[in-house]
């Protein structure tokens, strides 16, 4: 009987639904309209919750369109019952609030959809239902139709939590926006209109991608890559038209995005291309940090023999300060790394996540406060002299951090494929081996961390030019962490992957406020999910994905324990 | 008179094993030089110690005039020596020519500068690379060179054997260690692999180590067979000596039947 | 073909490239760090700041402490000892069952269950702290860790730091942001003496404790066959499977062991530090992890013995080195102390203190 497939996950289902009520989002997910007037974020999670059930339910089994529908329904009802039965145990007056602090009556009321108990349940029941039978009905559709129902679908979802940023870009590109979003969320007239241009859209696309693959394949090679070569240029040109449409507060935003894609990129090279698992990174970005600000800050305690500061000195050109920050780095790297980098793994995480936490200790020390400010931070950075960028200006900034990251994925583009890509790409897959062919592995390691630590001080000297004054609280773990899982969300070793990780991990949480309180959260969860389900990221680099799968096919190479240990 | 490759002494002690006991060895250009033991002979231990993956406790290691111990195993394949493992051990995302590139690492000093812009020097020496590495898989014929792009975990079990061996060759060394060169085939493939040694031995004018338990194959490619049991060297002279010795003999029967790792 | 560099100028690099740079680094940077820390200790000694009732006393809170540590630490050794993983989320697991038990406390204070049946009480909050934190350790097992039994090394780790922060935010969005106080109870103020040293009566117990769960947990892995199951498979998962060792189970049973030495620890931890909030796991598990490290990862006495030292190394370290050569609020600089620490080892001794394990690639 079909309806047994549909227990487990219903009851899952129905224990996220419980979990992320417990945990407070749905409350405070609730306060973001989706469309306003119908639907919060809140009871969009449910809605969403019942979908995904469903569809994991169906999917197991190649059915005909009855079944799947029926099989989500179910599905679908035991979340909700799951869910009414947790409402039940707390209106029956299980007080809990004492202990479970996010179990408030306005949860209740989201639950109830804001109406009385009894219809809320009814409420509940029925939709949990109908969308269960539709996802569930859903994997039975033919290709093209569900692609362009989940394209409709999510193209609303993104449409609506994108509304910060792009009723910012329409209004500053003087278009009118008030048909569309209302009170932060989508208009019912929107609505329509997104599903049915989405799903017009997406399914013309898909009768064509037959076509479209068949001129593909059968375009000569000087053709293809001039297409690329276009694309990019293109691409390029894109990004540096893009603070002018989209305005100051989302230029900013993008800044931030840029500064953690340039991160990104250098960790992309200790991780992505030497394997080197660098939990510390952020030392990197405060030495640049710090660097800058004691370099250029009338307030820093580096005097010339006049007993003037730099900066009243004149050398205030932040310019003139990056190379040398930038060396200091790479030699600090060099000096971190050298002891450290032929420790396994797992202690080499370890190891370099306690310099990280040391380098933050020191610079939030009083014992150091005179030189680095401690927890009152370092203030007035300058920003470079005007004529050539103004660096407060977030406009600005963002072109100089898009030029460098631009630099620095040149870089990384060119290593890979390079006589040292090669070595880190033998060191990564068989370290002894890559030894007994030659390479060095002790110097490519530390070729890959003093690099890294030099892009990530660029990133530190942007921040304290874009920000203005350097504060010790933003040096923690929780930085590493970010650019960590900024890469492996995009695909380790990918460059278009980092900047695909960076703006979804750092980009949509900035526009979305309601994130805030839970945004590790979804962090932590993302890279547990990516780990176990796709490894290799978003936009994986093809070799990094077979040496992550290498495990799982038919043909294993023999790697039984060898002497060389 | 000095060879090419001499151990003078050397020893290597595991906790309470000796695993290479005063081991006097030797091996000249152009020689094929056969290692036969029982299991845990210390024969792939003394391999790990003349590339360097042990440092011996005692003894002298010289070649081509230096002197091998204390030298990282990268710096002495740098100095001409290169090896295959035991279990095949390739680069098995990698394709099979990228795998061969590898192996022309120390021949090579391109840096980050000539790879970031692309200089002359840098676009030569990867061009050379490159057919250097043509060069070692086409030794092995249509096995290697039809395939030199498709990944090395997609081959046959011997042909990645035979890029194992090409990958060593292509570090251009002048003596070549190859670690059970022939477990896993069958008759025709060990046929095939005596006449490739002999080839190589021919063509390229290496010195050539080699252990193996499959005694045809030792006997149709050594000229000089070294027999080790317990780590001591306990017989040396050609095939047909080192196999009528009585202390040979002893040692393979009396090990007959009991389970010993490598 | 058999070409290579003119043989003098490979000799010479050669030689130049035997010269042991980083030996000699190691040899000067112990040098400096010795230098440092006798200097430090002595001026801070001459300077006599501190009486030796002083001293006494933040060795006996070392004590207390590392004895919290050194159970998380064997916690740590425990699931790296069997799966060759770090398990990060560990000092989650650690946080989840005490602040669980909190509420526990919280409710027993209320109706005065707290001071009236101090012992039952404790007894209780424990078994309530221990559970919480086995299911957390097992779920965590089960959903996050098992379907990457066979993935190269970087995989589970990357895993185990989501999961770590997952389980932050979790309780976090449970229990609230704020910091909680542990409700006093009576029984546990006061001092004791023991061969003339005085020292509170938590810590005490919590010496005590901590000392009789290692040695029951050494016992139980010596000798129980769930033990030497656990053994068995750290040593070769294969050969244990077909040996007739159910894996998965024994699994299961070291992550369980490892969450109810955390649970118990986290019950000691506010014995003597009072407060619970989400993040209290963080500091605490890194600081286990080293002193596993410390220890020889993989030894459940190397655990042991390395919590305690980190323990007495934080409490004493930052007044012994530091005061004498007069850097201000020598406490900030604990962690630099306790991660300081963890750096040297593994420069130095990569197998750690009491020796390494069987290091296996897995």
């Amino acid at each position: 009987m079909n309806l047994r497939q549909s227990l487990k996950p219903g009851a899952i289902g129905g224990i996220v639904v419980v979990y992320l009520s417990a945990i407070g989002m749905v409350e405070r997910f609730q306060d973001r309209n989706v469309i306003t007037g119908l639907v919060g974020l809140g009871v969009v999670l449910m809605l969403t919750t019942y979908a995904i059930t469903a569809y994991t339910t169906a999917r197991k089994s190649d059915q005909p369109l009855w079944t799947g529908a029926s099989v989500g329904f179910f599905a679908g009802l035991l979340v909700a019952l799951v869910t009414l039965g947790f409402e039940g145990l707390i209106n029956a007056g299980l007080d809990v609030r004492g202990m479970f602090v996010s179990i408030t009556p306005g949860l209740l009321e989201t639950l109830e959809f804001g109406l009385d108990p009894a219809v809320g349940a009814l409420v509940m029941v029925l939709a949990a239902t109908i969308i269960g039978a539709a996802a569930g009905a859903l994997p039975t559709l033919s290709d093209d139709l569900r692609s362009a129902i989940v394209y409709a679908v999510t193209s609303t979802l993104l449409m609506s939590l994108g509304e910060p940023i792009l009723r910012v870009t329409l209004g500053n590109l003087n278009l009118p926006t008030a048909w569309l979003y209302e009170l932060g969320g989508l208009t019912i007239p929107g609505l329509i209109l997104i599903l049915v241009v989405a799903f017009g859209a997406r399914w013309w696309w898909m009768s064509g991608a037959e076509a479209r693959r068949e001129s593909k394949a059968h375009m000569p090679e000087g053709t293809r890559r001039t297409w690329s070569r276009t694309s990019l240029f293109l691409a390029i040109m894109g990004l540096a038209a893009l603070p002018w449409i989209v305005g100051p507060f989302v230029s900013d935003v993008l800044g931030t995005v840029g500064l953690y894609v340039l991160l990104g990129l250098g960790l992309n090279i200790v991780v992505g291309y030497a394997g080197l698992l660098d939990l510390g990174y952020v030392a990197f970005f405060a030495v640049g940090a710090y660097a800058a600000a004691i370099f250029t800050s009338p307030a820093s305690f580096l005097v010339t023999e006049e007993g003037q500061t730099f900066a009243e000195a004149g050398f205030t050109n932040l310019w003139i300060a990056l190379p040398f920050v930038v060396i200091i780095a790479v030699i600090i790297g060099a000096a971190i790394g050298a002891p450290v980098l032929r420790l396994r793994g797992d202690y080499l995480a370890i190891v370099t996540l306690g310099f990280g936490e040391i380098i933050r200790t020191l610079v939030l020390s009083d014992w150091l406060a005179p030189y680095l400010g401690g927890a009152q931070g370092l203030t007035r950075v300058p920003a470079a002299p005007p004529e050539l960028f103004d660096l407060r200006n977030p406009q600005h900034i963002y072109y100089v951090i898009l030029i460098f990251g631009l630099v620095a994925a040149y870089i990384s583009y060119r290593l890979v494929d390079s006589r040292i890509g090669r070595a880190w790409a033998a060191m990564r897959e068989d370290e002894d081996v890559a030894e007994a062919m030659g390479i060095s592995v002790v110097r490519y390691k530390l070729l890959a961390f003093a690099m890294g630590a030099g892009v990530g001080s660029l990133g530190g000297v942007f921040f304290a030019a874009k920000i203005g004054s350097i504060f010790p609280n933003s040096f923690g773990l929780q930085v590493s962490i970010n650019v960590l899982a900024v890469i492996i969300l995009g695909g380790i070793g990918s460059i278009p992957g980092v900047i695909v990780g960076a703006a979804a991990l750092v980009g949509l949480p900035e526009l979305l406020r309601e994130f805030g309180e839970f945004r590790l959260l979804i962090y932590g969860a993302i890279l547990i999910a990516i780990m176990i389900f796709r490894p290799e990221g978003l936009l994986p680099n093809k070799r990094r994905q077979r040496e992550l799968h290498e495990g799982d096919g038919p043909a294993p190479l023999d790697q039984t324990e060898e002497a060389p240990a | 008179m000095s060879h090419l490759l001499e151990l003078h002494g050397v020893s290597k002690r595991f906790g309470g094993v000796q695993a290479v006991d005063s081991v006097d060895f030797y091996a000249d250009p152009g020689e094929i030089v056969g290692v036969i033991g029982p299991n845990g002979a210390g024969k792939t231990t003394l391999f790990n110690i003349v590339t360097g993956f042990y440092a011996p406790d005692a003894g002298k290691i010289n070649f081509d005039g230096h002197n091998l111990v204390g030298l990282k195993p990268n710096q002495i394949t740098r100095v001409g020596i290169s090896r295959t493992f035991q279990a095949v051990r390739l680069f098995a995302a990698m394709t099979v020519l990228e795998n061969a590139m590898v192996g022309q690492h120390t021949r090579t000093k391109a840096g980050v500068y000539g790879a970031l812009f692309n200089t002359r020097n840098t676009v030569s020496e990867e061009q050379r690379v490159h057919s250097a590495a043509i060069e070692s898989l086409s030794f092995f014929g249509e096995r290697l060179t039809p395939r030199i792009n498709s990944l090395a975990s997609e081959l046959a079990y011997a042909d990645r054997r035979r890029l194992e061996i090409a990958r060593a060759m292509a570090t251009e060394p002048q003596l070549l260690l190859l670690d059970e060169p022939a477990a896993g085939m069958n008759p025709a493939e060990k046929e095939g692999l005596i006449e490739l040694i002999g080839r190589i031995r021919d063509e390229k004018g290496y010195a050539i180590v080699l252990i193996e338990h499959d005694m045809p194959v030792i006997k149709g490619v050594s000229d000089r067979v070294v027999a080790l049991d317990y780590g001591k060297k306990i017989a040396e002279g050609s095939y047909d000596e080192v196999a009528a010795d009585p202390q040979v003999i002893a040692a393979y029967l009396g090990k007959a039947g009991s389970e010993e790792s490598a | 073909m058999a070409d290579t560099a003119p043989t003098t100028q490979s000799s010479r690099r050669l030689r130049f490239e035997r010269i042991p740079m980083r030996r000699i680094i190691l040899i000067v940077l112990s040098i400096s760090i010795i230098y440092g820390v006798v200097a430090g200790s002595t001026a801070t000694l001459r300077a006599g700041v501190f009486t030796a009732e002083d001293w006494q006393s933040l060795f006996i809170n070392g004590l207390a402490r590392g004895s919290v540590y050194a159970l998380i630490a064997i916690g740590y050794t425990l699931v790296y000892g069997i799966l060759f993983m770090i398990n990060f989320a560990h000092g989650e697991v650690f946080m989840a069952g005490v602040y669980t038990a909190y509420f526990v406390a919280v409710a027993f204070a209320g109706n005065g269950f707290l001071n009236s049946n101090p012992l039952l009480a404790i007894a209780i909050l424990l078994l309530v702290s221990m559970t919480v934190s086995v299911f957390i350790a097992v779920v965590l097992e089960r959903l996050a860790y098992r379907p990457l039994r066979g993935a190269p090394r970087l995989v589970p780790l990357i895993t185990a730091i989501g999961a770590s922060f997952f389980l932050q935010y979790t309780f976090r969005g449970l229990y609230g942001a704020n910091v909680r106080a542990y409700p006093n109870i009576e029984i546990l103020d006061g001092k004791w003496t023991v061969f003339g040293i005085q020292m509170l009566k938590t810590q005490g117990i919590v010496i005590v404790a901590a000392v009789v769960l290692w040695i029951l947990l050494y016992l139980f892995v010596a000798r129980t066959k769930t033990g030497r199951s656990m053994r068995a498979v750290g040593e070769d998962r294969e050969i244990a499977s077909l040996m007739g060792i159910n894996v998965d189970r024994t699994i299961v049973a070291t992550f369980a062991i490892g969450g109810a030495l955390a649970g118990a620890a986290g019950i000691l931890y506010v014995f003597l530090f009072n407060q619970v909030i989400f993040t209290m796991g963080f500091l605490p598990g890194i600081k286990a992890f080293t002193a596993a490290v410390l220890g020889g990862i993989g030894s459940i006495t190397g655990a042991a013995l390395g919590g305690l030292l980190l323990g007495i190394l934080e409490a004493v370290g930052p007044n012994l080195f530091l005061t004498g050569a007069e850097i201000p609020s020598p406490n900030q600089l604990q962690p630099v102390i306790a991660f300081g620490v963890l750096v040297l080892v593994l420069i130095f001794l990569p197998g750690g203190f009491v020796g390494a394990s069987e290091e296996k690639r897995a």
